[in-house]
């Protein structure tokens, strides 16, 4: 039987050991719990008891839960891997790692698997609360698993941020502002970028360019990297009945089929991840062979400096 | 001996700081060699790249025939290195410290489980199998960081600097390890900026300075050839001053020295006082045995009062002084 990755062993023992785990899980569930609560009691006043209210109260329920639950994911995932593989620097462990039998792709690896075990312990722990949601009625399954994927589709996704903000650089808190920097920049940047361009453009020429094939796809694909907003297009379009994986884009002059933003979400974010993982990997060095090194030999040594004065430290 | 280190011209440039200036390097098999050199003369950019963790600028380096640059996974598998720092896990137990590092050079779990036992008591921390590492204390950090050196059973050993910051005693258990060590067939390449540190360990010794090797080889044959004639040390009770010209226009003395004359910056031109008390001169005497009796026998004729005549024990440390001539 092959044995598990040697660092993925490591990180859960010590991250299971260690109080903060725990402390963090706690502040997760505290802060989802709390939320449902205050809007049950919110709701649960205003909206009378006719046959209607429990569904109202289970679909509030359920979106509230799934976007706090998806705000938490956005900020504590980048966070679990930014220290990863700068800590090993700054613990002066990363030589060790780079001179023993691990590959680079190893090491990567584990550091992903660990943060994304505790990322998925995170998300099972949301489930149960969703599943009340799904009892009070007014929430389908289909809506319950697509939230579930997007959750993890941006669990890894996130996570592949910090990690390779992490490998790029030499001490954690610059790992962890550049990921939370690019969290940031992503949820707000681009919501900015639609609202920009919506002013800036005149009515008639929007039009126009709403009947233009490239700029439906362009303006979905761009949507569709953002989680709140592909997952809530998602969750508008099949609450007016449309199927969960394809929309039909109606213009003056033809049908235009794309796919429901969640589904283009999960895709965009995968291929992204496998994007972050690789330049990650590609950022472990050992020493490169002497073809590849009169290649990059400028740029590495560069790496080299850099390098030598944190182990110095 | 076939060599397990073998370094070509290795030269490593930092920008245009140059670290490594074609330095030629050999460690036969089964030798404890010593690296030694002042800081920053180039001793852990040597290791780093015999560790793989570096890629030399131009240069060749093998290890047991293995070139690092065209095949490091192998020489990783030969080479154990324990760097010039600890590297400390939060929450980590000694054991698991150890099984980490099995697990990262691939060694299977049975035969894990044995090893850490028997490395935890041949560094003697059998009884900290389950603290966590960073509550051990440095010499014990350093003994385990040892056993992790050791773990994947490699040929050569490479330690940093591993007595600086030790008190003496856990210099001395670390003296007693290497011995250990080497009675188990691996060869040892120790560095240190100390010379005492290494001196009687070691079989081999090498100086470094400014990225260039000043000597290698046998620690016996250093010392013989760095120092083709003796220094005789002089006590002279009185008649100094006649004793000092008599030795200034020996043949076989080839320099003569007032000693404490460098601290005092004293006129050397000066005849020398035996008011001032008993003086010391030091004769770098090229002659033979016979020679130097010959020269005690002129001298005590001559009416000088000596109370003390002896070579100085030549060692590894006034070596050092010599060769390094105090560049850095
Ligand atoms: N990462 C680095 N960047 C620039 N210069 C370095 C770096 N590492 C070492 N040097 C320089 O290389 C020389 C040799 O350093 P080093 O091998 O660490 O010496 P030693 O271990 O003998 O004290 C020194 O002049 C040092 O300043
Ligand atoms: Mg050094």
């Amino acid at each position: 039987m092959p044995e598990l990755n040697p660092i993925l062993i490591r990180d859960l023992r010590s991250r299971m050991r260690g109080a903060r785990a725990y402390i963090l899980l706690t502040i997760y569930l505290t802060i989802l719990a709390g939320v449902s609560l205050l809007l049950y009691v919110a709701i649960a006043g205003s909206v009378g008891s006719d046959l209607n209210a429990g569904r109202e109260i289970g679909r509030a329920l359920f979106f509230t839960i799934a976007t706090v639950a998806l705000i938490e994911v956005c900020l504590i995932t980048p966070v679990l891997t930014s220290g990863s593989i700068a800590g090993e620097k700054e613990r002066q462990t990363y030589d060790l790692l780079i001179a023993s039998l691990l590959t680079p792709w190893q090491i990567v690896w584990g550091k992903l698997a660990s943060a994304l075990a505790f990322a998925l312990l995170l998300i099972l722990a949301v489930v149960p609360v969703m599943s009340l949601a799904f009892l009070f009625g007014g929430v389908g399954l289909t809506e319950v698993l697509i939230a579930i994927v997007g959750l993890v589709a941006t669990a890894i996704l996130y996570a592949a941020i910090g990690l390779f903000w992490s490998a790029l650089m030499q001490s954690s808190l610059g790992a962890t502002s550049f990921a939370i920097g690019t969290v940031i920049v992503i949820l707000l940047g681009i919501p900015f970028l639609i609202v920009i361009v919506t002013l800036i453009l005149e009515p008639s020429a929007l039009s126009r360019l709403l009947e233009s094939l490239w700029f439906i796809y362009i303006s979905r694909l761009f949507i569709s990297l953002h989680p709140f907003i592909a997952l809530g297009t998602t969750a508008s379009q099949l609450s007016s009945g449309e199927s969960p994986f394809f929309e039909v884009v109606r213009t003056g002059t033809a049908n235009v089929v794309v796919l429901s933003p969640w589904l283009l979400y999960a895709i965009l974010s995968l291929i992204a991840t496998v994007i972050l993982v690789a330049s990650s990997v590609r950022h472990i060095h050992p020493v490169q062979p002497e073809s590849a090194r009169r290649r990059r030999a400028r740029s590495q040594d560069r790496q080299d400096v850099l390098g030598e004065r944190v182990s110095k430290r | 001996m076939t060599a397990i280190v073998e370094t070509r011209d290795l030269t490593r440039r930092y920008g245009s700081n140059l670290a490594l200036d074609h330095l030629n390097l050999t460690i036969p098999e089964g030798a404890i060699f010593g690296f030694i050199g002042p800081n920053g003369a180039g001793k852990t950019t040597t290791m780093r790249i015999l560790t793989t963790l570096l890629a030399p600028s131009a240069g060749e380096a093998r290890v047991a025939g293995v070139s690092v640059v065209s095949d490091p996974r192998t020489v990783r598998r030969l080479v154990g290195f324990m760097p010039d720092f600890f590297g400390v896990y939060d929450n980590m137990k000694s054991w698991e410290y150890l099984d980490f590092f099995g697990r990262a050079y691939g060694i299977p779990a049975q035969r894990r489980q044995q090893l850490i036992g028997e490395l935890l008591e041949l560094v003697d921390l059998g009884h900290k199998r389950d603290d966590l590492v960073m509550s051990l204390s440095r010499g014990m950090k350093q003994r385990l960081s040892l056993a992790r050196a050791m773990m994947h059973d490699p040929q050569l050993l490479i330690l940093d600097e591993p007595a600086s910051g030790l008190d003496p005693r856990a210099r001395i258990e670390l003296r007693e390890l290497l011995k250990e060590l080497r009675a188990l067939g691996k060869t040892i390449m120790i560095s240190s900026h100390i010379l005492t540190e290494l001196a009687e360990m070691c079989t081999h010794i090498g100086i470094i300075e400014r990225g260039k090797l000043l000597a290698a080889g046998e620690v016996q044959q250093i010392l013989r050839s760095m120092r083709p004639h003796r220094i005789v040390e002089i006590r002279i009770v009185s008649g100094a001053a006649h004793a000092e010209a008599m030795l200034r226009t020996h043949p076989d003395v080839l320099e003569l020295r007032r000693e404490g004359a460098r601290d005092t910056k004293e006129n050397e031109s000066e005849p020398l006082d035996d008011a001032t008390g008993p003086h010391t001169l030091l004769a770098d005497f090229a002659g033979d045995e016979h020679a130097l009796s010959e020269l005690l026998a002129a001298l005590v004729t001559a009416g000088v009062r000596i109370s003390h005549f002896a070579e100085q024990s030549g060692d590894l440390e006034d070596i050092f002084l010599h060769v390094t001539t105090g560049i850095v």
